[in-house]
């Protein structure tokens, strides 16, 4: 009897998302994706609204309450928490034994690495989409979406997912055990967070600080979303994109050698 | 519904099976080119519709040959046909019609058990109608309806290699050929019987299975063919009636049980009647096969009335083993002689291998 992978080798890599989605996606992870973002809006959001008064947010030539500018900053962060997965799936998989497992089986190590990649696209646009639906009641008087605009923060969204994929997955390949991948883990995730725009402009503040803003790729995923979301594209705007962009495909490449160099 | 499928199984894989299901011939694999051969040119075949035992002490080649016929790695010369098919040039061919359960555990630690081989099944391609029949059918057989929405990361140790085991058979029909490593680790011994007569019963209807083990029962239970690997070469090759005969030559092992307790003068006695054996007539010497190297006679640690001995003329030394127990006055309440285990032999051979290694090393300095 001639199965579906008999005649369509794609056919074998949405099996392997398949199953890296029902395999990796468990209560508490969904509940983490959710509650965090939200606690950050709904409370540090207005908490910090009523510490700042009513002054807003300057993005371009646009001023926004700090709530909007938070939801949209929330929205490239919880791309980065939710792509975390990608590591974390291979990290299961080589501690729990299914990376080998699968390679016995009809699929090959390029369909593995394909299949974990586009995981981690459709689980960090999946992250997006929820704090979009979650945030709306927050932001919707201030979106400015236009045709031109919108591709900046699905560039920033998808290129977010594969930085930080990828960099979790390069992680993974690379540390021998779960302590050492939970702290480098966490530790870098915490500068990646809290050293960006993601919750306070970059605007006016300390040079070095400002620096360091800029050296974290998740600065230039908000950066991009709040444009594309307030349709506030600059000539920097556009250096963005292309730091993004090379950010995103050297970890990428990295990324695909360690896990084609994974020895079952 | 079982039955059907064994049987279904068995006509499809019947057919096309002109020579042998794998075929290794002189494989050769090296990691990194200052390091020995791990294995060194290896040759064996494996009949369709049998199980073939690959036995070896740890670090003999076991692993790294099963690793090369399940595609994990390639080799560094030599050839390996599975199905008549090169397993490099036609992986994927040959990994849809083999299944491997591996002597690691393998699990999706947050999908329960039901989840997990319904999950495993659709990686295989089965239809949903197919999976949900399997699942049902696999759950029975294999005694896990009481953990069947258990999360794999809850189980014991056992209840997942039980789970890991059934999940093979998800695959079906279009497996032929099943990689067993050490398939029984953490097993109680009902679920490791009941998965022995399981592959039994599969094999009869045309599996072929390809076995590794340290437990020499299972492997004489299960085996129609056994190739001891050592070092990264096949040392032994025969059924196992046949590697006993071969290499457990005429040894015997005579099982005495006295109807009083062992004193230690009379072992003494015994062991002077087969050494003063062995002094006096060289052709005669009784070669120690059992575990016990330093020794003919074993003492029954459990019972103090018990004592084994490991000779290659049994019947003369029992003669004389009698006349010392009427001589002492002593009784024997049972006797037996039968020939050494399939572990017996396995030792013997493997270190037979290993000092003619030495000596040839020895050799070879000198």
């Amino acid at each position: 009897m001639k199965s579906m992978n008999d005649y369509f080798i794609g056919y074998s890599i949405i099996l392997l998302v398949y199953r890296n989605i029902v395999a990796a996606i468990d209560k508490m992870f969904l509940i983490w994706q959710i509650a965090f973002p939200v606690v950050y809006i709904f409370v540090a959001g207005y908490a910090y609204s009523a510490l700042i008064g009513d002054q807003g947010i300057t993005i371009g030539s646009l001023t926004v309450t700090y709530v909007s500018f938070l939801t949209a900053g929330m929205i490239g962060f919880n791309v980065m928490n939710g792509s975390t997965i990608a590591g974390a799936i291979i990290w299961n998989d080589k501690r729990n034994g299914m990376f080998q497992q699968i390679l016995v089986m009809p699929f090959n190590k390029i369909q593995y690495v394909i299949a974990n990649l586009i995981t981690l696209i459709l689980i960090g646009l999946g992250s997006a989409a929820v704090i979009m639906v979650i945030g709306f009641p927050t932001i919707f008087h201030d979106i400015n979406v236009t045709l031109w605009s919108i591709p900046y923060t699905i560039y920033a969204l998808i290129a977010g997912s594969i930085f930080f994929g990828s960099f979790t997955i390069i992680l993974s390949t690379r540390m021998k055990s779960s302590e050492g991948y939970n702290v480098i883990s966490n530790g870098l995730f915490l500068f990646f967070a809290f050293v960006s725009s993601a919750f306070y402009p970059a605007e006016g503040l300390p040079q070095l600080l400002s620096a360091a803003f800029y050296l974290n790729p998740l600065t230039y995923i908000v950066d991009l979303t709040r444009v594309g979301i307030f349709a506030q594209v600059s000539t920097f705007t556009n250096i963005e994109v292309v730091i993004l962009g090379l950010l995103s495909s050297t970890v990428f490449l990295i990324a695909t050698r360690s896990m084609s160099k994974m020895e079952a | 519904m079982l039955n059907n499928r064994i049987s279904n199984q068995a006509h499809s894989s019947i057919r096309d099976r002109n020579g042998p299901c794998i075929s290794v011939t002189n494989l050769k694999k090296q990691y990194g080119k200052a390091n020995a051969f791990t294995l060194d040119g290896i040759s064996f075949d494996v009949k369709y519709g049998t199980v073939f035992g690959f036995l070896g002490p740890n670090g003999a080649g076991k692993t790294t040959t099963l690793k090369i016929l399940t595609t994990l790695l390639s080799p560094t010369s030599g050839s390996v046909y599975i199905f008549g098919k090169d397993i490099i040039r036609k992986q994927s061919e040959i990994k849809r019609k083999i299944g491997v359960v591996s002597q690691n555990p393998s699990f999706e630690a947050n999908l329960t058990v039901e989840r997990a081989l319904d999950l495993y099944g659709l990686l295989w391609g089965l239809h949903s109608r197919v999976r949900k029949n399997r699942v049902d059918e696999i759950l029975s057989t294999f005694d896990l309806e009481s953990i069947r929405n258990s999360k794999n990361d809850e189980l014991s140790i056992g209840q997942r290699r039980r789970v890991q085991l059934a999940r093979e058979f998800m695959h079906g029909e279009d497996m032929e050929l099943l990689f067993l490593d050490e398939p029984t680790i953490g097993l109680d011994p009902s679920a490791r019987r009941m998965l022995l007569d399981y592959i039994r019963k599969h094999v009869m209807s045309g599996l072929t299975v390809f076995f590794t083990t340290h437990i020499m029962e299972e492997a004489e239970y299960l085996c129609d063919e056994i190739a001891i690997i050592d070092n990264g070469r096949i040392i032994a090759f025969d059924t196992p009636t046949g590697l006993k005969q071969k290499y457990g030559g005429a040894n015997k092992i005579i099982e005495i049980t006295f109807r009083e307790v062992l004193n230690q003068s009379f072992v003494d006695l015994l062991k002077k009647i087969i050494f003063s054996s062995e002094n006096m007539d060289g052709d005669r010497k009784r070669r120690v096969v059992t575990t016990n190297t330093t020794s003919h006679i074993d003492i029954n640690e459990t019972n103090p009335n018990g004592i084994t001995i490991t000779v290659n003329n049994a019947e003369e030394v029992i003669s004389e083993i009698l006349q010392l127990v009427s001589k002492n006055g002593m009784q024997i309440e049972s006797i037996s002689i039968n020939p050494p285990s399939l572990e017996e032999v396995f030792l013997s051979i493997v270190n037979d291998d290993n000092n003619l290694r030495l000596t040839k090393e020895n050799e070879v300095n000198e």
